[in-house]
């Protein structure tokens, strides 16, 4: 872990993607103590201040019913960090599980998961959760049905990609022969195998949830008002563009520095864990 | 690193500025300017800004609103005798339609008869009519079932359609007049107007060309040619006009689009006195089915502040406070000193007489998607209501889907906005289909009023002659609509759009040239474009 931390910090980008991602973390963390208006997060109107360009102490000006849009963004990198790890953290076992029954089951374990998984897979990830979240009311729980219902198979066709591959190496074979359960082998196995190309894969994603989820919202169908979010924001502010550019400009700012920082963890973990062979 | 690329660039393109479809820039003489969709084109079923404008110019009305002054002018017909429940009206001989055909009395008949058949748009204003019967060819007798004073005005919304044309394109139905043409006019004129219909998507864009043969004659510094473009995004207008791509903006830029256009030398349009912003409460659905609980939110709305939203520079905004359910200048309407005020007192009284517990309920705040200043009401309202302990829920709808939300009360949101305006300049045509209990269920009527006395008083107001007796049943009608609450009258309404320097329109710059009658001042003859 300390050898991979090292050779992490030692790539400049991902040393970039380090401290981007450290930065959300902390603003989204600490957003009650470091928001100038906490109370903007709500519904709250100032319209004496409304649409104030950037200055102070509205450090990134203020929206059309005079918010505080630092405030806002903070809030709203709350919401994206908590959506993306709660997808992840319900999408990642359940497509990984399956991958492993389907990998190492084989039969018509594989036949049935596999093209439940490429029915999924054949729709546009975006396409799908429009679908869901149209026929559902626009929730912040029904936003992350959508995008979970959408984000399992990748981690199925993954994990099931790998364990065809392990299952035929020498350790698998000998714990069979020991009378090794399935899911011992499944589990304790071949799992430990599918960790590198697992965790590469979700610190990505974190950046492509939020991206889902700011896209649904841009489009209506996500996070509703008053509830801060980044999207929402961007869709909101691009009817005043080009004048009072920082209502869009800061919201997609921010959408780019979480997104582009998970990426280039990403990128440097893929490399020290060889998980893109 | 490609992985890279591929998160970086939606990244991107979610942040940066919806795509500015540029439109190719036109030779001088081509007017360009936009609306919110779908433009309707069948004259029958016009009731939108996008399909009124279109009604105006590419057919004629028997009469047309005076300008700058009340009553109204020779149009298509030359003359009209009123007698009881008759009106006979005499029609000019040398109009021609765009098809050639010469119009005649049987134009009209049919004209009427088509729009009660449809019964779409405006056909709830000649619902009153028992027959219409073409006497010789210049020569039309209406028939009324009752008393109606405000006809001559309704005369305003019944465009004259081309029967001959309508009947070679008619697609055989269950009836002899098979869909009435409907196929065939929602995608082509059959008008005698000032402007021909040469393209149409109902989606898009509308193109219109000056009518050379038009009877009353077209001006040579009329535009040649009127691209009526739909659905563009606020910040492509700007950057259109900025750029002289574009002409006359909608009424629903945001302030700050219309004040920055404007520092950037454009001016404005306006036409007002007609209509107001209503923020319409469904008075089916609880809580709001208690009046006590409408009257606490109309009491809690803060007026002075929606009417600064739509401040656009010091001298000019898109309202003018509110006196009631009358606009000001109308039949009826309350003197400017009582102007629409907050008071919370008399909401946190009004709370209390309500049966239910607000908190119980969710409020549901619709916005219509295409008028972005509404979001700022909904946000508005939502921290009024909140001082109420109102739970809210904004939502936004696109215009579509509205119109279909408020067909059933269930569908219907807690709150509605609307901005609605006298169908033909009287209060007859904006108070009856908003609150008669027959209308209920259209954008105008999200409300779902049922009340007897109003009932009654909308009657009164129609079938008095005298102006002092309809002036003394719309007092009656705005003060008891202001004791129902079923709408927060915001605030009346003036119209504002940014346009060009290279366009003149008197008609929405001078008030002795308004029509006094919404959109008409969009009539293009009128208007002059530089080359």
């Amino acid at each position: 872990m300390k050898r991979m931390t090292t050779i992490l910090l030692a790539n400049p980008l991902s040393l970039l993607g380090v401290l981007l991602v450290g930065l959300v973390v902390l603003l989204a963390v600490f957003a009650p103590l470091i928001a100038p208006f906490p109370d903007h997060r709500g519904a709250v109107v100032d319209f004496a201040n409304f649409n104030k360009p950037p200055g102070w102490p509205h450090l990134m000006g203020t929206d059309v019913v005079g918010r505080d849009l630092f405030s806002r963004i903070l809030y709203a990198y709350r919401i994206s960090l908590i959506l993306g790890v709660v997808v992840l953290a319900i999408a990642v076992p359940i497509g990984v599980t399956l991958g492993l029954m389907a990998g190492y089951l084989g039969g018509w374990w594989e036949y049935g998961l596999m093209r439940l998984t490429d029915v999924f897979l054949s729709i546009p990830p975006l396409v799908l959760a429009i679908s869901i979240m149209g026929v559902l009311e626009p929730t912040l729980m029904n936003g992350m049905l959508a995008v979970t219902v959408m984000w399992w198979p990748w981690y199925t066709r993954l994990v099931y990609n790998i364990t065809r591959g392990e299952k035929v190496e020498g350790y698998v074979l000998a714990a069979e022969v020991i009378g090794a359960s399935k899911t011992h082998i499944m589990f304790r196995e071949i799992l430990p195998n599918c960790v590198p190309a697992v965790v590469t894969k979700m610190t990505l994603d974190l950046g492509f949830v939020i991206l889902i989820v700011s896209s649904l919202s841009f489009l209506g169908l996500g996070v509703q008002p008053p509830t801060p979010d980044l999207g929402s924001m961007v869709a909101e502010g691009a009817k005043y563009l080009p004048d009072s550019w920082w209502l869009s400009v800061f919201p997609g700012l921010a959408i780019l520095i979480a997104v582009f920082g998970f990426n280039l963890i990403g990128d440097g973990l893929r490399d020290i864990l060889g998980a893109d062979r | 690193m490609t992985h890279l690329f591929k998160t970086a660039v939606p990244a991107l393109f979610v942040s940066s500025l919806l795509s500015t479809t540029a439109l190719p820039a036109l030779a001088g003489g081509t007017l360009r300017l936009d609306e919110v969709a779908v433009g309707e084109l069948d004259p029958g079923k016009a009731s939108d800004y996008a399909d009124t404008i279109l009604m105006f110019n590419a057919y004629d009305t028997l009469v047309i609103p005076n300008q700058g002054k009340p009553g109204h002018q020779p149009h298509l017909a030359t003359s009209w005798m009123i007698d009881g429940n008759t009106i006979t009206l005499t029609l000019r001989d040398d109009v021609k339609f765009h098809s050639g055909n010469v119009m005649t009395a049987d134009d009209v008949v049919f004209s009427i008869d088509r729009m009660k058949t449809l019964g779409q748009g405006n056909s709830y204003l000649f619902a009153i009519v028992d027959k219409a019967e073409a006497v010789d060819p210049t020569t039309v007798k209406i028939t009324l079932t009752e008393p109606y004073s405000p006809f001559i005005a309704s005369l305003v919304r019944l465009p004259i359609v081309d029967k001959a044309t309508v009947m070679a394109n008619i697609v055989p139905g269950d009836t002899e007049m098979g869909d009435w043409g409907q196929a065939y006019l929602s995608a082509n004129d059959a008008g005698s107007g000032a402007y021909m219909v040469t393209s149409h998507n109902p989606q898009a864009e509308t193109v219109l060309t000056k009518n050379p043969d038009y009877f009353f004659g077209v001006p040579d510094g009329a535009p040649n040619e009127v691209r009526l473009v739909y659905g563009l995004e606020p910040a492509t207008v700007r950057t259109l006009m900025a750029t002289g791509e574009h002409d006359i903006s909608s009424q629903w830029l945001p302030p700050e689009v219309m004040s920055a256009l404007a520092g950037e030398g454009a001016q404005f349009f306006s036409e007002s006195g007609t209509g107001a912003f209503y923020i319409k409460l469904n008075t089916q659905k609880p809580p709001l089915d208690d009046v006590n609980c409408r009257l606490a939110l109309a009491s809690a709305f803060d007026y002075a502040t929606a009417l600064a939203i739509t401040q656009i520079t010091d001298g000019v905004a898109g309202g003018r406070p509110a006196t009631g359910a009358i606009p000001l200048g109308m039949f009826g309407s309350n003197p400017p000193e009582e102007a629409m005020v907050r008071d919370m007192d008399a909401a946190k009284a009004h709370l209390a007489e309500c049966k239910y517990n607000p908190a119980d309920y969710a409020l549901e705040l619709s916005w219509v998607a295409e008028v972005a200043i509404e979001e700022r009401f909904a946000l508005l309202m939502q921290s009024n209501f909140a001082e109420l302990g109102f739970n809210t829920e904004i939502v936004k709808v696109p215009w579509v889907l509205f119109t279909e939300r408020v067909a059933t009360p269930e569908s219907t949101p807690h709150v509605s906005q609307v901005f609605v305006n006298a169908a033909t300049g009287d209060p007859d045509t904006l108070l009856y289909p908003m609150y008669h209990s027959s209308a209920a269920g259209t954008w105008q009527s999200p409300e779902y009023l049922n009340d007897p006395e109003v009932d009654a008083l909308l009657t009164q107001g129609r079938t008095a002659v005298t102006p002092e007796d309809r002036e003394a049943a719309y007092a009656a009608l705005n003060d008891r609509l202001m004791a129902l609450a079923p709408t927060i009258f915001g605030f009346d309404r003036n119209s504002v759009f940014a346009a060009s320097q290279r366009v003149t329109a008197p008609a929405l710059t001078d008030p002795a040239q308004a029509f006094g009658l919404d959109t008409m001042g969009f009539t293009f003859r009128l208007m002059t474009v530089a080359e």
